[in-house]
């Protein structure tokens, strides 16, 4: 079984909040969701609309093909009409029109009634956000207008909801972060807005600087000083902060770069998703030293990616990148409860305070002296390099890569990131295995293993030019020639992805 | 005792360069307050890229060589890494007014308690001489074959504009003069900028000797209306007026680290965020 209800209206009218409760009270049911996002970047006005998948089994995606449409204005209808199914669902908002603010709820009231949930548990839902006479009838104003059309029988799943902002700040969280520092952008936003709501509670500071030039040369000010530190930005923040991510490289002080993409070039689509910047993941900043980029795929591998990042820049003095997009970070997942233990991690390195300590951005001794000559700077660069090895073995440890679908299959797609979940779900019942990429630097060696054996080989992503591809071309001289490739600015549907898929010869 | 903040690196400026006595001056300051308490482990400093910064490398203390332009970053990163360090910016005109300028603006909204040293010898001296905000108009320069155009920036009246909590300015050659008033920004709570004017023997020779011009005003507390007055006596094209010299503007405001219970409790606790029990 599963549903893909669309929620849409105006900005500012409460379409997050009807998807919200209603996931709330369909997760505790013990049924999956997935909630697409979909809004431009106007505060008030313009149509927004979400799409919440509801299953009972597993789902990390959503569909185009809609069973219901909750419509808070006639635009909606109008937009979206043409996705609907035959025998599918509208509520329309003009009969509510005079509950006003409490519009959302009567819909909400009405949807839960056509899923076939008793009423209390979506009352108790939106009572946890606000407690008022009028929720009640609000909820009854709805309710009554549907029939059942759907049983939805309560589950035995233990499952939360969480995005993938929500999931990095509770990786950030268990590493024992002490300072957030970031500038506001879409769509990194989330992790520090949410890390800000926590620090208090959590001992540790949320710090919003002048500029991205400026977080990221005091994180590495803080992380002298012996802090435990992240920042985070999207694409065009990433680009400011490009000088100090080279810092990082000569001064070798620990960094973690949380860079969530959106389409670009330039201010792009600000709301929208792409994976267009692993290549500025894995390439910025100028000189040649280590680094790390993981992109983790849904939220329970960016909470443990993230853990992962933090344990390796600690333990090598060195920069480790997550990589993510707008898909991943404020798309809402199910998520089983039970998460792996964080990694210990340790500090070794001397610190200010306690003794003299040297760091600098001029090639240096090890005192941290300036020196300029040859031997030094060769004794330097390859130490950098000696640097990388230990990282790339100490990596081995982790899952650089995971498999997904028929594991003997000869048809393989690879894909990374937040395609994960719309993959995953379209090849549910084909003949394909998928192989997802979460080290993108340093790279599995398993990868091109896993390339010779399969008979047909596609390549998935969410941007124009296939950089995933090129990397892989890169380090195994092997191109993958058939590609699919969606750059509008949206995810992919895992249906539409499945026809896709099945049209590759 | 005098401390031993000397370091076994050679000095690399050029013989007679005003920043040797920067140096000096500094080394002076930092004695006097290790022989007032301070640990001279606690204190960290933080230098951009030009010739300021290779101060760096002479002061036996710790520090970060940081990027142009972004000493106060760096300075404000690692206060808030560790508030219990008393951390020192060291940095150049064109390191702060020009390449960082964005830095320099909002520290005194922030107010941490740390302290600024500008050294400005009106020159990109480095990179051989090319202009910077504060140089005077009319200078020739390789980069700017026709003369500087652009009215020179006073950095005193920005800094107090922008609401920097101690405002001063010194001559490099006055060693006894700018120790103290170094001392005197580093024991200031909150955030402190000391200009220092120097000159550079090689480059934008033309502002250069102009000392006879300075002179020491009172220590007093001004109104930003009085203070921003004095620093319009001098408006750092050379033509005329008087240069003051001393302490401008002098605030007690509430520091960053006050404002933040998480910072004021590592304070208080004298622990850094390493020795935090999470």
């Amino acid at each position: 079984m599963r549903l893909n209800i669309l929620i849409g209206g105006k900005a500012g009218q409460g379409i997050n909040f009807i998807s919200e409760v209603i996931s709330k009270t369909v997760t505790n049911h013990g049924y999956f969701t997935f909630n697409y996002r979909d809004y431009s970047s106007v505060i008030r006005g313009a149509h927004n609309f979400n799409i919440l998948s509801i299953s009972d089994e597993k789902i990390e995606s959503h569909e185009s093909h809609l069973d219901g449409i909750i419509a808070m204005d006639e635009n909606t209808i109008k937009i979206h009409k043409k996705e609907l199914k035959k025998n599918g669902f509208i509520i329309n908002s003009k009969k509510f029109i005079d509950l006003k603010k409490n519009l959302n709820i009567a819909l909400s009231g009405a949807l839960i009634k056509i899923l076939g949930i008793d009423k209390e548990f979506l009352i108790n839902e939106i009572r946890k956000k606000f407690d008022n006479e009028d929720v009640l009838k609000s909820v009854e104003r709805g309710y009554i207008t549907q029939e059942n059309k759907f049983k939805l029988k309560k589950l035995k799943n233990d499952l939360k909801i969480m995005s993938g902002s929500k999931a990095i700040a509770k990786g950030a969280i268990n590493s024992k972060i002490d300072i957030y520092f970031a500038y506001p952008m879409t769509p990194a936003t989330g992790v520090l807005n949410e890390l800000a709501s926590k620090q208090i509670k959590n001992n540790y500071l949320v710090f919003q600087n002048e500029n991205e030039i400026a977080v990221a040369n005091a994180a590495l000010g803080a992380s002298f000083s012996g802090a435990r530190v992240m920042i985070g930005t999207s694409g065009g923040g990433f680009d400011l902060m490009a000088e100090a991510l080279s810092l990082q490289g000569i001064t070798e002080l620990p960094l973690v770069v949380y860079l969530a993409s959106r389409p670009g070039p330039g201010t792009g689509l600000p709301t929208y998703t792409s994976q267009g910047d692993l290549n500025l993941a894995l390439r910025s900043g100028h000189g040649e030293f280590p680094r790390v980029v993981i992109a983790p795929g849904n939220p329970k591998e960016s909470i443990e990616k993230t853990n992962e990042a933090f344990y390796l820049s600690q333990k090598f003095n060195s920069l480790s990148i997550i990589l993510s997009d707008k898909h991943l970070a404020e798309s809402e997942f199910s998520l089983n409860k039970n998460i792996k233990n964080p990694l210990s991690i340790k500090m070794e390195r001397k610190i200010p305070g306690k003794t003299i300590v040297k760091a600098s951005s001029y090639e240096h001794d090890q005192f941290g002296n300036t020196i300029e000559d040859a031997k030094t700077t060769i004794e330097n660069a390859n130490k950098r390099i000696e640097k990388y090895k230990s990282i790339k073995k100490e990596c081995e440890k982790f899952e650089m890569i995971k498999i997904h679908g028929k594991k003997n299959s000869k048809n393989l797609i690879i894909g990374w990131g937040s395609t994960r979940g719309a993959i995953i779900d379209a090849i549910k019942d084909l003949d394909f295995k998928f192989l997802q990429v979460i080290y993108l630097k340093p790279l599995s060696n398993k990868i091109k293993k896993e390339i010779q054996n399969a008979k047909k080989v596609i390549l998935i992503e969410n941007n124009l030019t296939g950089q995933l591809g090129r990397l892989i071309r890169e380090k195994t001289g092997i191109k993958i020639e058939n590609r699919i490739l969606k750059y509008d600015g949206r995810p992919f549907y895992s249906d539409e992805l499945k026809k896709e898929i099945l049209k590759v010869k | 005792m005098k401390e031993n903040l000397r370091t076994k690196n050679a000095i690399t400026w050029c013989p007679s360069c005003p920043n040797n006595m920067i140096l000096e001056s500094t080394k002076r300051a930092l004695t006097n307050l290790i022989k007032q308490g301070r640990k001279k482990e606690n204190f960290a400093i933080a230098t951009g890229i030009g010739c300021h910064g290779k101060i760096f490398d002479y002061l036996n203390v710790s520090g970060f060589y940081g990027l142009h332009g972004r000493v106060l970053p760096t300075a404000l990163g690692i206060k808030l890494g560790n508030p219990n360090l008393t951390v020192l910016g060291f940095a150049g005109d064109g390191d702060t007014y020009s390449e960082g300028i964005g830095h320099f603006i909002s520290m005194g909204r922030y107010n941490p308690n740390i302290t600024l040293i500008v050294h400005d010898n009106q020159s990109f001296s480095l990179t051989t001489g090319q202009a910077t905000p504060t140089s005077q108009q009319g200078y020739k320069t390789k980069s700017e074959p026709l003369g500087e155009f652009n009215l020179p920036l006073n950095p005193i009246k920005l800094a107090i504009s922008s609401g920097a909590t101690f405002v001063a300015r010194c001559n490099a050659r006055d060693i006894n003069h700018t120790s103290k008033i170094i001392e005197q920004a580093i024991k200031h709570k909150g955030f402190s900028f000391v200009e220092i004017l120097q000159d550079c023997i090689i480059f934008n020779l033309k502002i250069n000797n102009k000392d006879k011009l300075m002179y020491k005003i009172p220590t007093k507390n001004r109104k930003i209306k009085e203070a921003l007055s004095l620093a319009d006596e001098w408006d750092y094209n050379l033509r005329k007026g008087k240069i003051p010299l001393g302490i401008f503007y002098q605030e007690k405001r509430k520091t960053l680290e006050e404002k933040w219970p998480q910072l004021s409790y590592l304070q208080k606790k004298k622990i850094s965020w390493k020795d935090l029990k999470k």
